[in-house]
């Protein structure tokens, strides 16, 4: 982000400086002067402009690829060009409509319940946590926070045996509630970080005027504070819902067949006798959509939310 | 409406003392004004009353009662941030609706609107009322503030500095505007926190002086202006301010003099509580001296000072005068026509009735204690 408004404000940047110049000049050569350089800016500008085209373009291209994948035959399916005539069998065979042989959308139905259950879990266990954290320090309370931190960036491959083996005997393996338990090791420590910076950036006085005009905290807090933290919330469900869907080590591991994601699920078109990358393409595009939707849905207060901190004040 | 008590209250910000054994009472219906400078301690201690900062120790007592376990919602008492603290999701009529229709209050709706209404003219914000809080200046938030203060009936009010963010002109409407409110219709008892000797001295019934969380005075605007009790209250009242000279205390024929360090400065102060020989400074308040050209009789019963002028300050229809008299300054306002045309190392002379002389301690452990009875 920073880069890209460096430059686009350098352009207007340029001429206003220059403003006071001319005065001392005759005005002609003050004008032609301000001229060849709001040119140059211009200049500037359209440069910078080609280039995030271009970078738009590349970092594009690998989602048209994928769908370009997930339209080829199994005979194109390693070939590269982007001229081919497009079938839509693959969806077909995914979706089990020809022979009736797939369970992807049992996949993704599970999917869908794991990854919604652990950001409404995470949310309304989250909220008040990160608005405790925020407003009141005890002892041990940074360090509660680093715990909770330190979930997200200790690798998963380190608790996964033990875990498998608990999930085993207290019988959640293979459950949507185990997924969603598990999940909170991912989703939750989002939650709370984020959160805690929306609340910190709220001044404590809000509250303590609701408090005077006679507000318990607790109606003080649904009243004022949480409708101010929206555009948080919705950056943070966003991100959270991104990350336990397109978790894979915790499904892979705890779950077998009830409870299993599309994630995993899409192994299954690359074991076997055939690897059939065509299939997974088309899973893959299928599987974008609840993130993209969900994203669409939320994108007013999106924006606000992943720019909040940079053009406060 | 309600008294306040606060009890030797005490609280501490990690290692820093916000307040150090505050007391003061304030009496039913009293608009109190607490003075000082930044960091004194000032919203700290309306904080304390409001309940949102518990004191490590002393109490707060409201209407003869120990409010120490009374939750902020239910202490009755409104409060006027002097970050405003408006809610940013709410437009200005909702505002200052907000305490009318909270769980406490819970007014019908006709009433909230008669209530707002009345309240927004009175402040001049009625045109705002739809606006939302973003859309305002500072000024007229800060007006919206205030009225979420005074729309409702509340034990007492707590103002947080309400007129600082005002332009000059606006301030001295609003100020004459709170009198109005505090001492006509509402007789609200108020605790009204300033730094503008000004609004302390023309609003308050009592004036509290506070600094680095103590309370230095507590008295009427009079009493504070006529006998401070330290050197701090004398010099937080008043501009331009007090003049200090430090020096000694001398015994002469029976009388007490003062003479400054360097001698050039000598007056009786007949009625000092302090033997000759202590180390003193007194303090001269600028309006108390006369210019004297040396026309006409000198005036029986007044010192005469002799100096030179060090700075002339010509400020409209008077001029302050800054005279240096050995090696001390002292400043003098006079009438534009007494200064005529006095320049800069002019010899002058100045008029001083010793009865109006504030004699003070001279250690700055005891913030310079009165000693002038």
């Amino acid at each position: 982000m920073g880069p890209t408004t460096e430059t686009t404000t350098e352009p207007m940047a340029g001429p206003a400086t220059s403003a006071p110049a001319p005065a001392k000049q005759p005005p002609t050569s003050g004008s032609t002067a301000n001229q060849r350089k709001a040119q140059r800016g211009s200049a500037t500008g359209l440069l910078a402009n080609l280039a995030l085209v271009l970078y738009f373009a590349f970092s594009l291209l690998p989602v048209l690829f994928i769908v370009a994948l997930s339209l080829k035959t199994n005979a194109e399916q390693t070939t590269t060009y982007l001229w081919f005539t497009p079938t839509l069998e693959n969806y077909q065979t995914v979706l089990g409509l020809g022979d009736g042989g797939s369970s992807y959308v049992r996949f993704f139905l599970a999917s869908l319940a794991t990854s919604t259950g652990a950001v409404l879990v995470s949310l309304l266990i989250g909220i008040p946590a990160a608005y405790a954290a925020a407003r009141y320090r005890f002892k041990g309370s940074e360090d509660l926070m680093f715990t909770l931190l330190s979930f997200r960036f200790a690798p998963e491959l380190v608790v996964i045996i033990p875990l498998g083996v608990i999930y085993q005997q207290i019988g959640l393996y293979d459950t949507i509630f185990g997924m969603v338990w598990v999940l909170q090791l991912v989703t939750m420590p989002l939650v709370v970080w984020i959160l805690r910076s929306f609340f910190q950036d709220l001044p404590a006085e809000l509250e303590e005027a609701a408090l005077l005009d006679g507000y318990t905290r607790s109606q003080a807090f649904l009243k004022i504070v949480l409708p101010l933290v929206r555009p948080g919330i919705a950056a943070v469900c966003l991100l959270a819902f991104i990350f336990a869907w397109n978790n894979f080590i915790f499904p892979f591991t705890l779950t077998s067949g009830d409870a299993q994601t599309v994630t995993v699920s899409s192994l299954a078109f690359l074991g076997g006798n055939q690897v059939r990358f065509n299939l997974v393409a088309a899973g893959a595009v299928m599987a974008v959509l609840p993130p993209l939707v969900l994203a669409l849905c939320i994108q007013r207060y999106l924006v606000r939310g992943l720019s909040f901190g940079a053009v406060k004040g | 409406m309600a008294t306040i008590d606060v009890r030797s209250v005490r609280k501490k910000f990690g290692k820093l003392v916000a307040l150090d054994d505050v007391s003061f009472s304030v009496n039913d219906g009293e608009f109190f004004c607490l003075l000082g400078p930044s960091g004194a301690g000032k919203t700290t201690t309306l904080k304390s009353i409001a309940g949102l900062v518990q004191p490590d120790s002393g109490e707060v007592w409201l209407a003869g009662q120990d409010a120490g376990d009374i939750e902020p919602n239910h202490r009755n008492l409104a409060m006027c941030f002097e970050s405003y603290a408006l809610y940013p999701q709410h437009n200005v009529f909702d505002n200052m609706a907000s305490p009318l229709r909270s769980p406490v209050l819970r007014l019908p709706d006709d009433q909230v609107r008669e209530r707002v209404g009345r309240t927004a003219e009175m402040l001049g914000v009625a045109h705002l009322l739809d606006r939302g809080v973003d859309q305002l200046s500072n000024g007229q938030r800060q007006r919206v503030a205030l009225g979420r203060v005074l729309v409702r009936p509340a034990n007492a009010y707590l103002l947080d500095e309400p007129l600082s963010h005002l332009d000059a002109k606006l301030r001295t409407s609003m100020r004459a505007e709170l009198k109005r409110i505090a001492h006509g219709d509402l007789m609200t008892t108020t605790v009204y926190v300033t730094h503008d000797y000004v609004e302390a001295l023309s609003l308050a019934d009592r004036i509290g002086v506070i600094k680095e969380g103590r309370i230095l005075q507590v008295g009427t605007p009079q009493q504070v202006w006529d006998t401070p009790e330290t050197a701090f209250v004398a010099q937080a009242f008043g501009k331009p301010r007090i003049s200090f000279v430090s020096g000694g205390l001398v015994s002469d024929n029976g009388t007490i003099r003062f003479i400054s360090s360097d001698g050039a400065i000598t007056v009786p102060v007949p009625h000092v509580e302090a033997a000759a020989g202590e180390p003193v400074r007194i303090g001269i308040r600028p309006r108390d001296l006369t210019l004297y050209t040396g026309a006409g009789p000198q005036p029986a019963g007044h010192e005469r000072l002799d100096g030179v002028v060090y700075v002339l300050e010509h400020l409209g229809r008077q001029t302050e005068v800054t005279v240096r008299i050995g090696e001390s300054l002292v400043s003098v306002v006079a009438p534009r026509n007494d200064v005529g045309g006095l320049t800069v190392d002019d010899k002058v002379s100045l008029l001083l009735d010793p009865a109006r002389v504030h004699v003070f301690g001279d250690s700055d452990s005891d913030d310079g204690r009165r000693l002038s009875r």
